[in-house]
């Protein structure tokens, strides 16, 4: 069963600037003939840099948006002709839009949406009952939602979207701001629902860690058209075998060794930072390299940045690239 | 040619970037447009209906008038009340302290300097209306003179009283119902919709003297019919009120500065 | 009818949660309300001032003027009680925020008004229909229809904040405008309709319609007169349409995007 279909989707806006006999018309393309099969139950990420056209897909898919020309079938809706329908089985988070009620506990808010979502009252408790255990939101139920942390809102904020057990759940940015433990916590229970519940799960982030952990597949979108459309797996194996490891030392270093896999982005007095190809040379191998050459004070190791790993896209010739 | 479309986009800029005042200047406009036509027309219903000359003392266009006065002032008034409060509760009252310059007077002289353009352009506006509406009234340079004499004591009297609400945020949580029933007395007590003549008799010893009347009635009623006794006779009441409400303000303050050295603030 | 009860357990739904909101703040929310009632009284107090010299205008008296304040105040009140959200139509517009509303399987604009609730607009409510059992002292009939004629003139002012509201949908953010043209129908919305004749009259009928609340229904409960009644109804179905129709024209525009600005 195909959840979303879409099919030479085209979208463009007409600005219009001046007065009089200077005014003119231009005409920007924020998408630009899209085509793409999703199946149900997958949960796919959607990147690309800002103005990429991430967020005008979503609003056509939702059916805020018309297109200006092509096709698209959300669960055999056409999202802009039925949307009050569709609304009923999609879910949506926006990470800069809550829907929760600020000055509220997350439970009133429940209590509303249950009713705007028409639920019977039984089926509603069970429900809210399972969301409350799965999510943790026990701890902060009857809390006010000015006073939860970024993490608990948000993870609220997708429990609040899981209500009326939507098929599809769109995610725009949910992890933006998040630390850490927050992020890899809610990254785990999308993944969860993905995964136990067959929910298909469209998302779009900036953040590599959402795109490895929760989706299996990657689509790579920008200036509206899709640059690169592949599993997860191979996007991993192709780009995201890179690692940054930044070390501090106790004493000044003089030099560190070359090896095989192992770029030197930075190295000063009592720090390195270091590229790592972990295809070619272990993580740990360079650590206990680096233990020999001084007295360590602090290690981290990051992903390299998704803009990186785009650029790194691009640098591919563009029929590989779109082969994957 | 060049340089005319030069400077008149400078003015532009400087425009656009002082939209959000402009607004407030067309939105008071069209309020007194609005205010000022409303009541033209339910004086004119009520001389015809009366068939009187005069009301109280007053043709219509005289009544006309004075509501450009009255209204004028009213909505002229600085947010003062509300800065003393701001100042009071993030404690910049207790950094002014520090500088070699009187909190209360610089308040004062600050929301004069607001009142008096505000205040300059309102009736400005409805100087223009009234003389549309109404046409002229008799008026001379004396008048205009006795006037602008009592004007400045009523900002002050009215700005005394506020600053004294302002100050109850030491002691309140919350001022911002005072100064709206003071508003509203002053409005209804101060004659801005109908002069105290107009009113029962028996209330009328009273109003004349309350402070309430020396900051909108009799400057108005002054503007309309000028008279040199009748400007004694109000600089001898607002001297008074002057008098106590300084003594007022100056013991308030004096609690409250003493709070702060006593608090830390 | 399964529709309208269904709407109906929906606004009451978030009626309450607007009300618990409002609770958090509860010295806020009573000072607020105390605020409205007393500015409306002092309104009163000076038409009982103006009254007792001059005890009739055009045929009113002071008990028809208070009765014009008592139904412009409830039917603004309980306009905004419920609607709030009609007030901020224009801001909601001009920032984008719709997306939201529109991601729910409810019809668009009676879903949206309920959002939020204006807590100035209780103070209206309360004075209105404390001034009306009050001051006009009515039997059972003129209440009923009182109640009536206050739902007719709340649809008015619904209708006109949604009008004034929907003009950011051409016009870009135009709080400031919708702002002003409101002014000048609660202004007008607050002296008697009999004041007015010529052209100012037709304006009062149209593009300021406050003659549908300073007119039409206080001459209907003076004297219970039905025609009166029908056509202040008309009035407020006439403006309600009106706002609900420019409001639906302008949400293409928000659909095609002409409006919103590229995110990303």
């Amino acid at each position: 069963m195909v959840a979303i279909y879409i099919d030479h989707l085209y979208k463009s806006f007409t600005f219009s600037r001046g007065w009089g006999k200077h005014r003119k018309q231009t005409n920007v393309v924020a998408v630009d003939r899209i085509s793409l099969n999703i199946p149900c139950g997958q949960a796919i990420a959607f990147i690309g840099p800002n103005g990429a056209g991430k967020s005008t897909t979503i609003k056509m898919l939702t059916g805020i948006l018309h297109p200006t020309a092509g096709k698209a079938m959300v669960l055999g809706y056409v999202p802009w002709k039925d949307r009050q329908s569709l609304a009923r089985r999609i879910g949506v988070v926006f990470g800069q839009r809550s829907q929760l009620w600020y000055h509220l506990p997350p439970r009133d808010t429940l209590e509303l949406l249950a009713r705007i979502y028409d639920l019977e009252p039984k089926v509603f408790r069970q429900r809210r009952d399972s969301l409350v255990e799965r999510f943790g939101l026990n701890e902060f139920w009857s809390t006010p939602v000015r006073k939860l942390s970024l993490g608990q809102r948000m993870r609220a904020e997708v429990a609040a979207s899981l209500l009326h057990e939507p098929q599809i759940l769109f995610l725009d940015e949910p992890t933006i701001g998040l630390d850490v433990l927050a992020q890899q916590k809610l990254r785990n229970l999308i993944c969860e629902w993905n995964q136990q519940e067959g929910t298909t799960v469209f998302l779009t982030s900036h953040d590599t860690g959402d795109i490895e952990r929760v989706a299996q597949r990657v689509v790579v979108i920008n200036h509206g058209q899709i640059m690169l459309d592949a599993p997860v797996s191979e996007l991993r194996s192709r780009y995201l075998n890179e690692k940054i490891l930044s070390v501090k030392f106790h004493t000044p270093i003089y030099e560190f060794p070359t090896l095989q896999g192992v770029r030197q982005l930075e190295v000063m007095d009592f720090g390195l930072k270091l590229e790592i190809n972990t295809r070619l040379i272990p993580i740990e191998q360079v650590i206990s390299q680096i233990l020999q050459i001084g007295s360590v004070a602090d290690v981290a190791i990051e992903d390299p940045p998704l803009d990186a790993v785009i650029a790194h896209i691009y640098n591919q010739p563009a029929s590989e690239g779109l082969s994957l | 040619m060049k340089s005319l479309h030069k400077y008149g986009w400078i003015a532009w800029t400087s425009a656009r970037s002082n939209m959000a005042y402009l607004g407030e200047v067309v939105a008071r406009t069209l309020f007194l447009v609005l205010i000022l036509y409303i009541f033209l027309q339910l004086w004119r219903v009520t001389y015809s209906e009366t068939q009187a000359q005069q009301l109280g003392g007053f043709t219509l266009p005289q009544m006309l008038w004075y509501l450009c006065v009255t209204e004028s002032l009213a909505i002229s008034a600085p947010r003062i009340a509300q800065d003393v409060d701001q100042d009071v509760r993030t404690g910049a009252l207790t950094v002014q302290l520090v500088r070699p310059i009187s909190y209360p007077m610089y308040r004062l002289w600050s929301s004069m300097g607001e009142r008096g353009v505000r205040f300059g352009f309102n009736f400005a506006v409805s100087a223009v209306l009234a003389l549309f509406f109404v046409g002229t009234i008799p008026m001379s340079i004396g008048g205009c003179l006795l006037f602008l004499l009592v004007l400045p004591i009523a900002f002050i009297l009215d700005f005394l009283v506020m600053f004294l609400i302002g100050l109850g945020a030491f002691w309140l949580e919350d001022t911002s119902g005072l100064v709206l029933i003071y508003s509203r007395l002053l409005w209804l007590l101060g004659g801005l919709m109908i002069p105290l003549e107009l009113f029962p008799e028996s209330w009328q010893g009273i109003l004349h003297n309350l402070p309430f009347a020396l900051v909108i009635y009799a400057p108005a009623r002054l503007f309309v019919h000028p008279s040199i006794s009748d400007t004694l006779a109000l600089l001898m009441r607002q001297g008074v009120a002057l008098l106590m409400l300084t003594l007022c303000v100056q013991w308030v303050y004096g609690l409250a500065i003493q709070r702060i050295h006593s608090n830390g603030g | 009818m399964k529709a309208l009860l269904n709407y109906l357990n929906l606004a009451i739904a978030y009626v309450r949660l607007n009300w618990n909101a409002h609770m958090e703040y509860r010295g806020a929310f009573v000072s607020q309300l105390l605020a409205m009632l007393l500015n409306n009284l002092m309104w009163v107090a000076f038409w009982g001032l103006f009254f007792t010299r001059f005890p009739v205008l055009r045929g009113w008296t002071v008990q028809d003027v208070v009765t014009l304040w008592a139904i412009a105040a409830a039917g603004f009140g309980l306009a905004h009680a419920i609607y709030g959200n009609a007030l901020q139509l224009a801001k909601l517009i001009a920032q984008g925020q719709l997306d939201v509303w529109m991601l729910y399987p409810r019809v668009l604009l009676p879903h949206l008004l309920l959002g939020q609730m204006n807590a100035t607009s209780w103070g209206d409510l309360l004075f209105g229909y404390g001034v009306y059992l009050g001051f006009v002292h009515p039997d059972m009939v003129h209440f009923v229809w009182f109640i009536g004629l206050t739902i007719s003139v709340a649809a008015l002012f619904v209708g006109f904040s949604v009008l004034t509201g929907s003009l950011s949908f051409y016009i870009g953010n135009a709080s400031a405008l919708s702002d002003q043209w409101r002014m000048a129908m609660l202004t007008f919305s607050t002296y008697p309709g009999t004041l007015f004749d010529g052209a100012i009259k037709l304006l009062l009928y149209s593009f300021i319609p406050a003659g549908f609340v300073t007119y039409l229904p206080v001459e209907a409960l003076r004297s219970l007169s039905w025609v009166h009644a029908i056509g202040s109804v008309i009035g407020s179905v006439t403006i309600l349409g009106i706002g609900i129709g420019v409001f639906y024209h302008g949400l293409r525009r928000y659909e095609s995007g002409n409006l919103i600005n590229m995110r990303g």
